[in-house]
């Protein structure tokens, strides 16, 4: 008798579970993950998780356009520049969640708020956006302190919130009459227009949304009408969740070799974005022997660009790198498909350290690894090899990144070698190049090489300045060219992330090639498609 | 006697608690790297970095920063998360009741498996179910708790999925009104049976993960304990007389031999708070180990005190609580207390 009663409870514990799941198949569910933080207050978000999160539950004037650099109007319509002013006409059929109308107040409000708080992407705009006007419900004028040409691609980080909701919701703060600008019910809750909306939010592990009916662009015909954005999950626990069918779309931080077993199963492909982060080994040009440019180039000349790659291969098609032609990465103006790949050359690395004023015997070179990321040790140890066959000696350290992002903001404390990623935060190249060589920006982890080249600085002002878009896509050729040329940087391959997919979920942005943008910006639920 | 105990050793914990608080509160601000910058990432300006810096006082002298903690701390307040962007005691309220239910349940499945196994082993010394016993406290013991939570997850998520590897619930069950945090205990307080099943069924996996390093210790201190205690001259009389061997394992030979296991037990128990932390991860458990980790590697200072000082708070509590136990148990300390 105990042991039938055992056996049904076993049983019910077994199956209830599942009763219980087929409820949910009324609705399409899409569930896929990212490293943790969610943040969903948009003056705050910055990093990958956060910008799927904005491009979703908010909208904004740009977006990144589909399939080339540049960028393609969303909530504008329309816009036009006159030195350093900026007028934009606004869609007049954008409703927020609230049912609020989007008017050219709430993005005085958005641009307000951010520069305030100081977070987030403020940086694109506190300092140089000298006014903000509503002109009328659906006309934003920007005046700009001096001519910025990224300005217009920079907005593609300024989502709009609904400023009557946010007045609503304030709390007592430190912004006057704005309260706590909505901070602590925006950390919680969305004040968006985007094709989703919140319904529940742990940074830690998951954000849930659900479909916003109201939506002024189309939903693909099986659009998912409910969201699971996970946070942190381990990568075993991925592939055991796709292989059950409990989870859709993978994030693109796996190891080769996961990838490579989870495509094996029935039912699973790969997808691929690009076009924004390059894998950059920087030198530090302030520390001998690599102060001197033949010593970098010698380095550069003897990185194992063909190993690399090989260790970031998927298969035949697949990998998780593709060769850099420079500094720029292939998805940002100026990029320039006609130079040749940088390639492993012993004989110029010889060449190049003949004429370099240090003996490489005597000067031990420090190449560190992020803890972090273990792929990178492999990395480091192909440099070691191939910078020990120069002759330095090398030494190997592996560091926690918040040791290196600290070390490497002072000459003397940075490393001589160090791989670091760095991402273009909005679509245009000086969102990527001005941080890493401009003298004139004080050091951080992404200008880790301390170079001073007044070349360099005249040729990032010029592409600030430069309004004629071909004049700007000559500028950064050149300095492309420069910069291979003065090798601050070994540009060892740009990142080109891998998700792993069950079949059931189509996701044009990423399997279209004139649909996808740059990385970061490529995961648009409601373009998606989720089979029963 | 009780009182007299309990009064010692809460003042004991208190003297422990500032202390370590001052080393937690030192040594998170002595760690490399700008909290303000991992906070507001790579692209932060200086003057935004230097900004949040003077708002969290984090220019201040380091005895002034302590000071204005210690105040805050007087009004409950714990700071604010620089990883979250929550109050520290907004966290804590919602990953701790995670951890704790995974934790107890841990507990009694380590105590409900390994003073069994121990006893038994004991009982049966020498022959092949002691052998056998042995083996599984050895793999217990040796084997770290994510490994497990890997295999089982393996062998129970994947190749035969039948129990679920993410999460507290499944996806499409709603999560029980908020009393205790326990999802067991407040689905059975909202009358929903089909959600408490569901929490059950999640937390089988991670608790066994997390429960077979303690139960192995338990079962390996209770074996070797009560063999100590067979070799008594007053178990050999018990066995003279032809008492049943259940009697002799269950009342002359158990009890002795688990006080020492008890003392293991309550610091093993409390130990699953911070080993909880990979076991979290595996499972993707929202729990207050898995954040404790998260914010030591960003740095978060606030977060970084608060969540330690509950840890280190879980351990106090559980050592009081063994003393408590062992003195009323332990005849020897119950009557020598009288005698003073």
């Amino acid at each position: 008798m105990k042991f039938k009663a055992s056996l049904l409870a076993s049983a019910v514990l077994t199956v209830s579970p599942f009763l219980l799941a087929t409820q949910s198949h009324a609705e399409r569910v899409l569930r896929l993950d990212e490293s943790p933080v969610g943040e969903i207050d948009p003056a705050k978000a910055t990093d990958y998780a956060d910008t799927v999160l904005m491009q979703n539950l908010y909208d904004t004037l740009v977006e990144p356009k589909k399939g080339g650099p540049g960028v393609d109007p969303l909530l504008a319509s329309e816009w036009a520049a006159d030195g350093t002013a900026y007028t934009f006409k606004l869609r007049p059929d954008v409703k927020f969640h609230s049912g609020n109308p989007l008017t050219a107040d709430d993005v005085v409000f958005s641009l307000n708020r951010m520069i305030a708080m100081g977070q987030g992407f403020s940086n694109l705009f506190a300092g140089r956006v000298e006014k903000a006007e509503a002109v009328d419900p659906h006309t934003v004028k920007f005046t700009l302190a001096s001519p910025y040409a990224p300005f217009v691609a920079a907005l593609a980080r300024l989502p709009i919130v609904d400023s009557k909701e946010v007045m609503a919701r304030k709390a007592d703060g430190k912004y006057g009459e704005f309260g706590d600008y909505g901070e602590a019910w925006l950390s919680a809750h969305d004040a968006g227009s985007g094709a989703y909306t919140v319904e529940s939010q742990n940074p830690q592990t998951e954000t849930v949304m659900g479909k916003f009916s109201g939506y002024f662009l189309p939903f693909a015909e099986n659009a998912p009408d409910k969201v699971h954005y996970r946070y942190g999950v381990e990568a075993p626990t991925v592939r055991a969740l796709m292989s059950r069918g409990e989870h859709e779309i993978s994030d693109l931080w796996l190891p080769p070799e996961v990838i490579r077993a989870m495509a094996a199963e029935p039912g699973m492909k790969l997808l691929q974005e690009a076009g924004a982060t390059g894998e950059y080994i920087k030198l530090n040009t302030a520390r001998a022997p690599l102060d001197d440019v033949h010593c970098r180039r010698a380095l550069s000349y003897a990185f194992d660009y063909g190993n690399t790659l090989k260790i970031l291969k998927i298969n035949d098609t697949i990998s998780q790198g593709i060769p850099m032609k420079g500094p720029l990465p292939s998805g940002l103006v100026g990029y320039d498909p006609s130079l040749p790949d940088i390639t492993q050359d012993m004989a110029k690395a010889k060449e190049e350290l003949a004429q370099c004023k240090y003996d490489p015997k005597s000067s031990p070179l420090d190449i560190a690894w992020i803890a972090e990321v273990p792929a990178r040790e492999r990395i480091a140890l192909l440099m070691q090899a191939a910078f020990s066959q120069l002759g330095f000696p090398v030494n190997v350290i592996k560091t926690p990144w918040v040791l290196v992002s600290d070390q490497v903001t002072k000459p003397e404390t940075a490393p001589h070698a160090v791989e670091i990623a760095v991402a273009a935060v909005a679509p245009d190249p000086d969102s990527l190049l001005y941080n890493m060589y401009s003298s004139k920006v004080p050091p951080t982890w992404m200008s880790a090489e301390h170079l001073k080249d007044d070349k360099v600085d005249e040729l990032l002002e010029a592409g600030r300045s430069e309004a004629d878009p071909a004049k700007r896509e000559a500028i950064y050729k050149e300095l492309n060219v420069r910069l291979r040329d003065l090798a601050p940087t070994i540009y060892a391959y740009e990142f080109t992330g891998v998700f792993v997919a069950r079949d059931a979920v189509a996701v044009p942005t990423l399997e279209d090639p004139a649909q996808r943008t740059l990385d970061n910006f490529n995961l648009v639920f409601r373009t998606m498609s989720v089979a029963d | 006697m009780i009182w007299k105990t309990l009064y010692s050793r809460l003042k004991a914990s208190l003297i422990v608690m500032i202390g370590i608080s001052i080393l937690i509160f030192a040594v998170a601000r002595v760690m490399p790297g700008d909290p303000a910058r991992i906070a507001l990432g790579a692209n932060a300006s200086a003057e935004q970095v230097a900004a949040l810096r003077a708002d969290r006082h984090l220019d201040d002298p380091l005895p002034l920063q302590y000071w204005e903690f210690v105040k805050a701390l007087s009004h409950g307040d714990l700071g604010k998360s620089l990883f979250t962007n929550r109050p520290v005691s907004t966290d804590i309220a919602q990953f701790l009741p995670a951890t704790l239910e995974l934790v107890v349940v841990s507990g009694l499945i380590m105590a409900l498996l390994g003073l069994p196994i121990g006893a038994i082993s004991a009982h049966f010394r020498g022959r092949a179910i002691d052998q056998i016993g042995r083996l599984v406290a050895l793999l217990g013991v040796c084997t770290p708790a994510f490994v497990w939570g890997v295999i089982l997850q393996l062998l129970l998520g994947y190749f035969w999925p039948i129990f679920p590897i993410q999460g507290r619930l499944m996806d499409a069950t709603p999560v029980p009104p908020t009393v205790t945090g326990f999802y067991l205990l407040d689905s059975l307080i909202a009358g929903e049976p089909g959600t408490f099943l569901d929490a059950l069924h999640h937390l089988i996996l991670p608790a066994v993960a997390l429960a077979l390093g303690g139960m192995g210790q338990v079962a390996r201190l209770t074996r070797s304990n009560m063999i100590e205690v067979y070799g008594k001259p007053y178990v050999e009389m018990a066995e003279a007389y032809g008492f049943r061997p259940w009697r002799i394992v269950s009342r002359y030979a158990f009890v002795p031999a688990f006080i020492p296991t008890l003392t293991i037990l309550g610091l093993e128990f409390a130990a699953l708070l911070g080993n909880a932390f990979l076991v979290e991860k595996v499972f993707g458990w929202p729990g207050l180990s898995r954040y404790g980790v998260d914010v030591i590697l960003r740095k978060d200072l606030d977060a970084i005190v608060g969540t330690v000082l509950i840890i280190a708070a879980a351990f106090l509590i559980m050592n009081i609580v063994v003393d408590l136990l062992v003195t009323l148990i332990n005849p020897r300390i119950r009557l020598s207390s009288r005698r003073d």
